[in-house]
């Protein structure tokens, strides 16, 4: 990230929180967006404990112990959004931390049913894309914008047709492998990664490999805090195909190609509001998300659900329950399990799921 | 010549000193024993283990405060405090220049910002879980089959210390177990775990201002493993007074001791009958 | 034992009355469908608009309180884990779940069905959360307000307009469901008794700046906060108040406070543990540590720095009060602010920060809160922690060992400095 700004004297990188921004804007500004997911499990957290106390998610906390610790040196800036309790307080805790940085709050509607909501949230863009115009002094015209939500468009259809080829094929492209190439584009810039994307998705549509028999699984809730690669890895290796997820979900959030036609951020708005996929963090009580769970397993044509939840995550913790319900009404098996993203031994974990999936196998 | 007694009633143990001011003030004697069920019972050996210790009689004591979780319980005491106040004050004494005091008991860890003159400025405490507790070390220690004492001097002889996420009393087990199977050394297992307890509890310190001089007290700081662990995420030295467990006691004897300038009934009631007048 | 001076004077027995009579109706709208009900948040709540229909407000979170403070909030909490909550789930909403569920309600009255679930979403997540499920498991018609969050300092007009629409959106969804035309007369009168209620409580809360300050503004302002949500906009909750001045500002003009001697004043922060209301009230009264300001106490509406609902922009003040005057809504740096304020104005010794594990809206980040106070503004404060609503997450012992170590500490700096002048 360091070197993408040497070679752009002047040129910004603006970070936000997982799960949804809009990336448009701050690319049509000729920034870098960055996904910042914590720091992992690189980084002890020292200073941010005494912060935030017990009972919070450990990405808040890492998040805020790299801001504490320099380690947010590059970002120009950071974007917070509607997500949950614990990351908005977050927002305002970095405000007052870290004073020279341009932190800012994306309110994202709750009642899509109000004609009003997406002029609002034309408006939030507007908003935003004035302070980065300010931010990076320069002007951003509707026809940036329209060109961005194009590159985007791309790049989201193209997560579309890879997370497609692993539902269909999941012999063919393990989650590991995927989840690492769709991660690697939280950090480098749109065009890099839709190049490497095209080049995955031609490698593995032609790859020929035995099917195994394995477990068709969708796991959800890891949305925001992402669960350690080995414990990924793991899931499969005890005998899953994980053919749907949650992960990362920040990168693919429209359904479908975001209009270019008429006024760019009222297209952006329109379809957060409309046309996009559900989640424990967007709220439309025209549809109930446990209704888009299940669909979700139809589609994919999954055998079970596991619930993978980041310690502490409340949002996915409430969800819980009337996903679980609709799942026994639907008959579909279900396993829970937590997470945290700093974790080095996963003994406990790996029992659980090699028992769930013996469970299933043994019907 | 003034005498006075301080009684930590602590979880597992109950530590008793006695101190004179005779144109200085002095530690007499300390004396120790385990708390046991009977809360009322350790205070008074405590103290008449203490004042056979200095050589006194229990009547000569003109007054004594009680501190630890069973302050309420020392029926011969005259007045209570709590051990953060009492730590403050006694760390200072015996740690002259003390601004901070990081103690980690058998139940509870705590941290103390402290003023010129012994006085509490601000505290955080950690005394809801096992983390940074003896009862951790404790508990790791048994998982391994080591006993307590080892736990320190096998740390220091850590060569690559294994990394611990959890600092959760029963999780952490698993973890041990785990590295175990592993085939990792008891040394680097333990190395792990006193850097990963040493963390925790700065991290609950860094609440505070951490300023020096840091002196180190409770019953785990006669564990060179983690007075060691602990100056090295801190990054200096400590002050580590050979009496770091007698700390919250002397405490409470040097208030009791202020006590006695006040005017006030001195004499001692044990049980229902005064042990020596004065009023 | 220190005389511990409740504040018990008339007031508490007719609050008690009132609370009573809005069960009755409840129970009433339970049996005859009538008169139609509406499930609402405290925080920011539009109590007015209701008056349009003469409608009456469900609070899910005073049934919560109401059961954690006659200890029979565990009971439905496990029941809610036993569907599939999880321990961190803030337990209010166990609660309430739990009772629906178990047919529990916190006086043996029945409860109604809602006419309608009105989510007025100002900050709290978790609201979302729980009237989705409410209205999963009541079956009952949910409408969600979505007021924007205070991310600067002033809200902005689209913020204002988006929130008018809504309003007028639930106007309409109320004309569907209750098949009466919204009453706008009613409705402007309901907003000018709420205007009234407002300067009451407002001159209440700045009676806490005398000293000895007359009544204990955490607990005691707690108490009062029953009728102020109910029947704000209510001529019945214009003459509570009215009468509760008066005895309060009697009291103040007496000198008398609520203990023998006000030895220490408070701004306290966050909810209380309501299953512990009392223990807790005692562990300060040992110290004749009186509260003079609490953030708690504004959850409903911030009315002691000046705001008014204005009847004759209803809609307007209606959409502000929720956007801008309520502590839930209002970042957490505008919370330091606020707490500043009622340190200075207030004329308080040190600030109680209690953490509770449930709520991550007022917990979440309070560890800089205590930077803030103790590092840069040098304020004596407590950090203490436990739940408001689960009475498996209070250590007495461990809570009464911090705030003695506290006052112990305040009261050697008092003797050490000279004595404050008083008011």
């Amino acid at each position: 990230m360091r070197e993408w700004k040497q070679s752009r004297p002047g040129a910004k990188v603006i970070a936000y929180f997982p799960v949804y921004a809009p990336v448009e804007l701050i690319h049509a500004a000729g920034m870098l967006p960055v996904s910042l997911y914590g720091a992992g499990d690189r980084l002890d957290i020292q200073h941010a404990d005494a912060r935030f106390g017990s009972f919070i998610c450990s990405i808040v906390k890492t998040t805020l112990e790299m801001g504490l610790t320099g380690h947010l040196e590059p970002f120009d800036g950071f974007l917070f959004s509607t997500i949950c309790d614990s990351a908005r307080n977050l927002c305002f805790v970095m405000r007052r931390n870290l004073p020279a940085m341009y932190v800012d709050f994306l309110r994202l509607p709750h009642n899509p049913s109000s004609p009003a909501a997406a002029l609002f949230l034309a408006e939030e863009y507007r908003r935003i894309l004035f302070e980065l115009e300010r931010l990076g002094a320069c002007k951003v015209h509707d026809d940036a914008v329209r060109h961005s939500i194009t590159v985007y468009n791309h790049h989201r259809a193209l997560i579309r047709k890879l997370y497609e080829v692993r539902t269909r094929y999941p012999e063919k492209v393990s989650t590991g492998e995927l989840y690492q190439l769709i991660r690697a584009g939280s950090s480098l810039p749109v065009e890099e990664h839709t190049a490497q994307l095209e080049t995955a998705l031609a490698q593995f549509c032609s790859r020929s490999v035995k099917k195994r028999d394995s477990i068709r699984i969708v796991v959800e809730g890891s949305f925001c805090e992402q669960p350690p690669l080995t414990l990924i890895q793991l899931i499969e290796d005890a005998g899953c195909y994980i053919v749907d997820d949650d992960f990362v979900i920040g990168q693919s959030w429209f359904e479908g190609d975001v209009p270019t036609e008429g006024d760019p951020l009222l297209s952006l708005a329109t379809s957060y509001l409309d046309r996009s996929v559900y989640s424990s963090v967007r709220h439309d009580f025209r549809k109930p998300r446990w209704d888009g769970l299940v669909q979700k397993v139809r589609r994919s044509k999954a055998d079970a659900v596991l619930f993978l939840i980041a310690k502490f995550c409340e949002p996915a913790y409430f969800d819980y329950v009337p996903y679980k319900q609709e799942l026994e009404r639907a008959g579909i098996p279900h396993l829970q399990l937590e997470f945290e993203e700093k974790s080095f031994t996963f003994d406990r974990l790996r029992t659980e799921i090699e028992t769930f999936v013996e469970s299933l196998i043994f019907d | 010549m003034r005498i006075a007694a301080g009684v930590d009633v602590g979880s597992t143990q109950t530590k008793a000193v006695v101190v004179s001011d005779n144109g200085g003030v002095k530690v007499l004697a300390r004396a120790l024993v385990d708390t046991g069920a009977n809360v009322q019972r350790a205070a008074e050996r405590a103290f008449d283990m203490c004042c056979h210790e200095a050589g006194i009689h229990s009547g000569d004591v003109g007054f004594v405060v009680g501190t630890g979780y069973g302050r309420y319980k020392i029926a011969f005491g005259n007045t209570q405090m709590t051990e953060i106040t009492c730590h403050a004050k006694g760390a200072s004494f015996l740690c002259p220049g003390t601004r901070t005091v990081i103690d980690m008991g058998g139940q509870d860890s705590k941290a103390i910002s402290v003023g010129a003159n012994g006085e509490v400025l601000d505290f955080v405490m950690n005394d809801k879980c096992a983390a940074g507790t003896g009862r951790f070390l404790a508990n790791s220690a048994e998982v391994m089959s080591i006993s307590l004492d080892e736990v320190g001097p096998l740390s220091l002889k850590a060569k690559h210390p294994v990394k611990i996420a959890t600092v959760c009393t029963v999780f952490v087990e698993s973890d041990i177990l785990s590295y175990l199977a592993q085939g990792k050394t008891a040394e680097d297992i333990l190395g792990g775990v006193h850097i990963a307890i040493a963390k925790r509890t700065l991290s609950l310190a860094r609440r505070l201002n951490i300023e020096p001089e840091i002196a180190m007290t409770g019953g785990v700081a006669r564990n060179v493993g983690m007075v060691w662990a602990l100056e090295e995420v801190l990054g200096r030295k400590m002050l580590v007074s050979p009496d770091a467990q007698f700390i919250g006691a002397v405490g409470a004897a040097l208030f009791a001791l202020e006590k006695l300038d006040q005017s006030f009934e001195s004499g001692i009631w044990r049980g229902d009958h005064a042990v020596s007048g004065g009023h | 034992m220190t005389e511990k001076k409740e504040y018990r004077g008339s007031i508490h027995q007719w609050q008690k009355d009132l609370m009573l009579a809005w069960y009755e109706q409840l129970d009433q709208a339970a049996d005859t469908g009538s008169p139609a009900t509406v499930s609402m948040m405290i925080s920011g709540n539009c109590v007015e608009l209701l008056e349009g229909f003469g409608a009456v407000p469900l609070y899910p979170e005073v049934n919560a309180l109401q059961l954690a403070i006659r200890h029979q909030s565990l009971d439905p909490i496990l029941a809610a884990e036993d569907l599939g909550y999880a321990t961190d789930n803030c337990a209010y909403v166990k609660a309430d779940v739990g009772c629906i569920v178990k047919g529990i309600t916190p006086t043996g009255g029945k409860l109604p069905t809602p006419t309608l679930i009105l989510c007025n979403f100002v900050g709290c997540n978790t609201y979302l959360k729980w009237f989705e499920h409410l209205a999963k498991l009541q079956q009952a018609p949910l409408y969600v307000i979505d007021v924007p969050f205070m991310r600067a300092n002033e809200p902005s007009r689209s913020d204002l307009e988006y929130v008018i629409k809504q309003l007028q959106e639930t106007v309409k969804k109320l004309e569907q469901l209750t098949g009466s035309k919204f009453d706008y007369d009613r409705f402007r009168q309901a907003v000018a008794c709420s205007s009234r209620t407002e300067e009451l409580w407002s001159r209440i809360k700045h009676l806490a700046r005398r000293s000895p300050s007359p009544f204990d503004a955490y607990f005691d302002a707690i108490t009062l906060m029953g009728p102020l949500y109910v029947y704000r906009a209510r001529p019945e909750g214009v003459e509570f108040f009215e009468a509760a001045l008066a005895e309060l500002q009697a009291k103040a003009d007496a000198h008398k406070g609520v203990y023998e001697q006000e030895h220490f004043r408070l701004v306290m922060e966050g909810p209380p543990p309501y299953p512990y209301f009392r223990t807790f009230r005692d562990m300060f009264a040992k110290w004749q540590a009186c509260a003079v300001a609490s953030t708690y106490s504004t959850v409903g509406g911030l009315w002691e720095f000046g705001f008014r609902h204005d009847p004759d922009n209803p809609f307007e003040s209606v959409a502000m009060h929720m956007i801008a005057q309520n502590v839930t809504n209002r970042n957490f740096l505008q919370r330091y602010e606020q707490i500043r304020r009622y340190i200075e104005e207030w004329n308080a010794d040190g600030l109680i920060i209690h953490f509770v594990k449930s709520c991550r809206l007022f917990s979440a980040g309070q560890g800089d809160m205590r930077d803030y106070f103790t590092k840069q503004l040098g304020v004596p404060t407590l950090y203490i922690e436990s739940d408001l609503e689960d009475p498996r997450y209070f250590a007495e012992a461990q809570t009464k060992n911090r705030i003695d170590a506290f006052f112990e500490a305040l009261e050697h700096s008092k003797t050490a400095t000279p004595v404050r002048e008083e008011t």
